[in-house]
């Protein structure tokens, strides 16, 4: 990401007391000098002015801390199966021991490196089909377009986890790999139709035909003039991409689908609902896995409250009408 | 006592996360019964701010946050949430700038009506109808208007359903906030005659804000100009129009002229029209320093004689349209294909300066892009010297559009907010010319000095946020100058800006086009400016060319009533208190 | 075109190239699952050329005449032909299907929709009465439950509700000694087991349409016929639900359409911790037991069913939408 910024929208964006021609010189605009870093750092400001992003922030550093630092934050091996088995929380195991016999706190830990790293590499995967795709479709016109529209509203329509487990029960045991494959596969049609219509939208703007009058190519202006003024959608498709990207993996981990030997959230859940884990009372093995999932995916929906200020300012935080 | 009285009135602005500004300080004015008063200032004057806030409908982040605000007597400034709403009816109405969103789309015409009726219960259930076509036949539109849905009305007829909704209310004060701004000029000049006949025979008091001290003139009885959130004069129309006090309100009127006379001076700009005599080309007299509020040198400081060109680069070549016509399949079934360009010839000489002028759906638009190679005429031929515009492809397209370049309407939307105006100028000269590194810099910051944007290196530092309005659109006219083109297309180049600022810009384009002796077809609505650039006129209309030859002459003699009826569309201060 | 024939197309044309994705899948993936299955077909007894012929239109073989084997198929799709289950054999997998697809459709359709018209209507209240705790607490609240995951939701509801507290019966659709039938009796059991995975998808797909809703309402609140609304005095709830939320729910609809493939999904995951005889259990039992025709057949309906609710979402948009018509 070059620069995160806040374009000025053709309506709306203004409040209802102004004249045509512009902006309201009654409004301060920021002066200095003109620097991505500035503009990067005025979005990110901008982000951190909302107290909800403020707090997702706060909690998504929490976890990738969590899962980088794992090793030296777990107490014992994730896989580490010699405890006594089904015990609940005590002083050596705050959160008990599995059916296995593993520390339950441990696998929490390390779970937190699957969630993060599918979050990551699939949020981004699927951002980059769908800026790809997005950009592409918007600027061209004519029947590939009417194609492109019919292939994404399918993709949208056919339900996405029924798909992952049929995908994934041809496949046979593909792991994580496989499950990453899959949510990249069907996650990457929403976000292309939302850049769709903002490059749609941006193409219309007399700056793209300026570009195309100082003899700029296609590619240039769809890289250098219409992406760089996107970057706060591609943003919140990242995040919106990563965080269906985790609750999926959680959902087929869950299922038994993939490598039920990783220990992910999801498969310790599966672990756990297969040992009868709510019959033995071991609620805090039910309950910390599921928890960490929720809060990671919260913090992402946290972090898009910010993101969608920088697109749409109406949507910044404010009290009133 | 006034109907209106507003004391010690202070707006304050405040934006989350920077600093509060205020946008009205300290108003004080009164409103008399039966008055039509006119409001008037540039953008960022703070007059539409001033207009919601005394109709109460100021929103976050604007604030009242100081005086009284006395209507019928009570104060309004601090009244509750249901008492002012019961105060709408039989009180003060507003009519928005933007009357084509100001209906909701989902509801029919009726039904607004209706919402009216229902939250004020003013008009008995048996009458309402009866009320609501005696309303709609007011603003002179058909009773089944009142079954249409909003968007199957065009412009104009939503802002006149709009002025009626508002006269329901049987309003004390009406505000109108720059009532035909977005609307097209004959509709707009319809538009405002239909407002002054109501206020006569309503007998409402009115607020008119606009940023036309022409169209405020020509409607009102008084004028209170506004400039930086304050009320700088207040007096009758004739005492502004003859006698303005205040240098500001000087220095709009004089950006007004009438187009039909003989010699037309804004400031920086004077033409003298011959009379029938056709010996040909109106003189610029002179080029005077703009008073345009921009901190720039105006004059172009470039060489007198004409740049020589480059080798390899064809010697200057007409535009010939011949026979052309452009025709949009149908937009939806049941309607008719849009013929936008009806059988339309002109060649453009090499140096010449034309005008193509029309009301909007003229297609004056359309006849540009097709020049420009953007579109494909439906038959007929565009040639560019040997080339056959309407025939080209990506390559040809590119060595069309070295030698046509074109100037942009809104200079808000011409400039990639992200990119310096140094990018901006530096992708036609790396695209169009040999010029690299420390020679292509060079010449962008040359572009810049010929456009009068000085220091060369601030301004080429800067971001489209920074400039004002008018510096954006010498940046857009440097851009265009950058790869020396042959042929300028000038589309509505001031309309968007503020009325001080445009004698600059077509002073600046006037002055380049002379310079470099580079040929322009200056598309516009506006027949002072096509006046004072061009020599040559084509009034379209309905893609038609329904008269052409000298601007002086067809202006000032007009055989066409299409023509008449568009410089009868133009607001002419000197009418203040016509018929009053 | 007349915007429902128009949206009818679309359907028919969506829907054949479902059909024929389900048909490529198979084909597209490494190894042969058709000789799979016909192995496991085997078990039960010998394979007639017939039945050989109807899985290697369905799922393909490399040799097949790829062309005939789609006309087979897609005949066989017509009539609801998708042969013989293998974990069930020897039911059909249309009959397995066509007991499985009502408790699915009448728990989780009736489910979304009240999901669907709570979560608009706290989404409605949360804009108009933005920065107070009626914004706040609905807001912050549902960002947290739409993360929540399914079958978390699902396992914490029967941890709960079912285990310790003991208030609603935690597995099946109803109760093991009773047979499905039309009597008052056994509707009332029905719903009773109704209540938990009714109440986890509540829980968790409420909170989008909040959020969804909050938005539109928010845009839709600055717009000018609000402002001007509010100039003509019109009644707050007037302006506010007639105004700002009328517009406002047209995009949140369109977003239905979308969500919904995801409240399915995320059903399936709920029918799979409470047993309950949906499709989505089949489906899970299918997967497990490498029941191919099953599994096709289980996607192509929910797929089919999505499909359908989509386009009465479309319909049901042109109807609120006068822009529509014309």
């Amino acid at each position: 990401m070059t620069a995160v910024v806040n374009l000025p929208e053709p309506t709306g964006s203004t409040p209802p007391h102004q004249t045509a021609g512009g902006a309201d010189p009654a409004v301060p605009k920021p002066h200095g000098p003109a620097s991505p870093l500035r503009v990067l750092s005025r979005g990110a400001s901008t982000i951190w002015s909302n107290k909800k992003a403020r707090i997702g922030v706060v909690l998504l550093l929490a976890f990738v801390a969590l899962a980088i630092f794992a090793p030296l934050i777990a107490p014992y091996g994730a896989s580490e199966n010699g405890f006594g088995r089904n015990q609940s929380p005590s002083g050596s195991h705050w959160f008990g021991t599995t059916a296995a016999g593993e520390d339950v706190l441990s696998q929490v830990i390390f779970g937190a490196r699957i969630s993060v790293l599918v979050g990551f590499i699939a949020g981004f995967l699927s951002t980059l089909i769908a800026v790809v795709v997005g950009l592409s479709w918007g600027y061209i016109r004519g029947p590939l377009a009417e194609i492109i529209n019919f292939i994404v509203n399918l993709v949208l329509v056919i339900p996405g986890l029924p798909l992952m487990i049929v995908i994934a029960a041809y496949l046979q045991n593909g792991g994580m790999t496989m499950i990453i494959f899959v949510v990249v596969l069907t996650g990457w049609a929403y976000g292309a139709r939302v850049l769709r219509s903002q490059t749609q939208s941006i193409r219309g703007r007399d700056f793209i035909t300026a570009a195309q009058f100082a003899g700029d190519g296609a590619t240039r202006i769809v890289f250098h003039e219409i992406l760089p003024n996107m970057t706060s959608l591609i943003t919140g498709s990242f995040f919106g991409a990563a965080t269906s990207a985790i609750l999926a993996e959680s959902g087929l981990s869950f299922l038994g689908i993939g490598d039920t030997t990783t220990v992910s959230w999801g498969s310790m859940l599966f672990w756990a609902s297969n040992s009868n884990a709510l019959l033995t009372g071991q609620w805090v093995l039910l309950f910390a896995p599921g928890l960490c999932i929720a809060l990671i995916a919260t913090s992402l929906t946290l972090i898009n409250f910010g993101v969608d200020g920088l697109s749409n300012p109406r949507l910044r935080e404010g009290t009133g009408r | 006592m006034s109907l209106l009285e507003a004391n010690n009135l202070s707006v304050i602005y405040e934006p989350r996360g920077a600093e509060p500004t205020y946008a009205v300080k300290n108003a004080s004015f009164s409103l008399e019964r039966g008055e039509f008063v006119g409001l008037v200032g540039e953008s960022g004057s703070g007059k539409s701010t001033l207009g919601f806030a005394v109709t109460r409908l100021a929103k976050a982040p604007a604030r009242i946050s100081q005086g009284t605000i006395l209507f019928d007597g009570r104060d309004i400034a601090s009244m509750d949430e249901e008492e002012l709403r019961k105060q709408r009816q039989g009180g003060f109405a507003m009519v928005l700038q933007s009357g084509m969103n100001a209906l909701n789309p989902v509801r029919s015409i009726r039904k607004h009506f209706g919402d009216i009726f229902a939250a004020h219960d003013h008009v008995p259930k048996s009458k309402r109808l009866a009320r609501a076509y005696e309303l709609v036949e007011k603003v002179e539109l058909p009773r089944d208007v009142l079954d249409r849905f909003p968007g199957e009305l065009s412009g104009g007829m939503r802002q006149r359903v709009s002025i009626a909704l508002a006269l329901s209310l049987e309003p004390q004060l009406m505000v109108f906030d720059e009532p035909t701004t977005a609307l097209d000029v004959l509709v707009q000049h319809a538009v405002m005659g239909t407002i002054r006949e109501l206020q006569k025979s309503e007998n409402f008091t009115a607020l008119l804000i606009s940023h036309d001290l022409g169209v405020v003139l020509e409607s009102t009885s008084r004028v209170m100009v506004m400039s930086e959130g304050v009320i700088v004069e207040d007096g009758t129309s004739e005492q502004i129009l003859h006698d303005p006090q205040h240098e500001y309100t000087q220095m709009l009127l004089g950006h007004y002229a009438d187009p039909r006379a003989e010699v037309v001076e804004v400031p920086g700009l004077l033409v003298r029209g011959s009379t029938i005599s056709l010996t040909g080309h109106d003189t610029v007299l002179g080029v005077v320093s703009p008073a345009d509020g921009d901190p720039v040198t105006a004059a172009p400081s470039a060489p007198a004689t004409p740049v020589r060109r480059r080798a390899g680069r064809p010697d200057a070549a007409a535009i010939v349209v011949d026979d052309v016509s452009k025709v949009y399949p149908r937009p939806r079934r049941g309607s008719d294909p849009v013929t936008a360009v009806d059988h339309v010839s002109f060649t453009l000489e090499p140096g010449q300066s034309m005008a193509l002028v029309g009301a909007s759906g003229s297609g004056k638009s359309t006849l540009a892009k097709l020049i420009t190679g953007v579109e494909r005429p439906t038959s007929g031929t565009i040639h560019f010297g040997e080339a056959r515009v309407d025939r080209l492809r990506r390559t040809g397209l590119r060595d069309l559009r070295r030698e046509v370049q074109m100037v942009f309407q809104d200079p808000y939307s011409a400039l990639n907010p992200l990119h310096t105006v140094e990018y901006a100028l530096m992708r036609p000269v790396l695209n169009y010319t040999d010029l690299r590194g420390a020679a292509a810099r060079t010449r962008v910051l040359e572009l810049l000095d010929t456009v009068g944007l000085t220091p060369v290196e601030q301004f080429a530092a800067k971001l489209p946020h920074q400039l004002s309005g008018g510096q954006r659109q010498r940046v857009v006219i440097a851009r265009a100058l950058a790869c020396d083109p042959q042929v300028i297309i000038a589309d509505e180049p001031v309309s968007m800006l503020d009325v001080s600022l445009r004698a600059g810009v077509l002073a600046l384009l006037d002055g380049l086009r002379v310079t470099f002796g580079v040929s322009m077809l200056y598309i516009t609505h506006d027949l002072l400016s096509a006046r004072l650039v061009t020599d040559q006129i084509m009034v379209l209309n309905q893609g038609r060319v329904v008269e052409s030859g000298q601007t002086a002459q067809v202006l000032r003699f007009p055989q066409d009533p299409y023509t008449m009826q568009l410089l009868e569309a133009i607001p002419q201060p000197q009418r203040a208190g016509a018929g009053r | 075109m007349w915007y429902p024939l128009r949206k009818l197309g679309l359907l028919l044309l969506t829907a054949w190239a479902a059909i024929t994705l389900n048909f490529l899948l198979p084909r597209l993936m490494p190894g042969t699952p058709a000789d799979a299955a016909i192995a496991k077909l085997a078990q039960n007894g010998p394979v007639d050329p017939a039945t050989r012929a109807a899985i290697e239109a369905q799922l393909g073989v490399p040799t097949g005449d790829t062309w005939s084997q789609y006309v087979q198929y897609l005949g066989n799709v017509a009539h609801l032909d998708f042969g013989v289950s293998y974990t069930f054999f020897p039911q059909s997998v249309s009959s397995l299907v066509m007991n499985a697809l009502p408790w699915t459709l009448v728990m989780v359709g009736l489910v979304t929709i009240v999901a669907f018209i709570l979560g608009t209507l706290l989404g409605v209240l949360a804009a108009w009465k933005r920065g107070t705790w009626l914004d706040t607490l609905p807001t912050l609240g549902g960002t947290f439950t739409s993360a929540f995951p399914y079958f978390w939701t699902a396992l914490l509801l029967v941890f709960f509700l079912g285990y310790t507290l003991k208030w609603f019966p935690t597995s099946g659709a109803y109760g093991l000694e009773s047979t499905p039938n039309l009597s008052l009796a056994f509707i009332g059991d029905a719903i009773g087991h109704a209540w938990l995975p009714a109440l986890t998808i509540l829980v968790t797909s409420v909170g989008g349409w909040i959020l969804g809703m909050r938005n539109n309402m928010i845009n839709t609140l600055g717009d000018d016929y609000v402002t001007f609304a509010e100039a003509n005095g019109l009644r707050t709830r007037t302006v506010a639900v007639k105004y700002a939320a009328r517009n406002a729910i047209l995009p949140n609809l369109t977003g239905f359409g979308l969500a919904l493939g995801g409240v399915v999904g995320g059903s399936l995951l709920v029918e799979q911790v409470f047993n309950y005889p949906g499709v989505g259990y089949l489906l899970f039992n299918a997967v497990t037991n490498q029941d191919f025709p099953l599994m096709q057949a289980l996607f192509l309906m929910i797929t089919i069913s999505i499909l359908l609710a989509n386009f009465l979402v479309d319909i049901l948009y042109g109807l609120l939408d006068p822009r529509t018509r014309r």
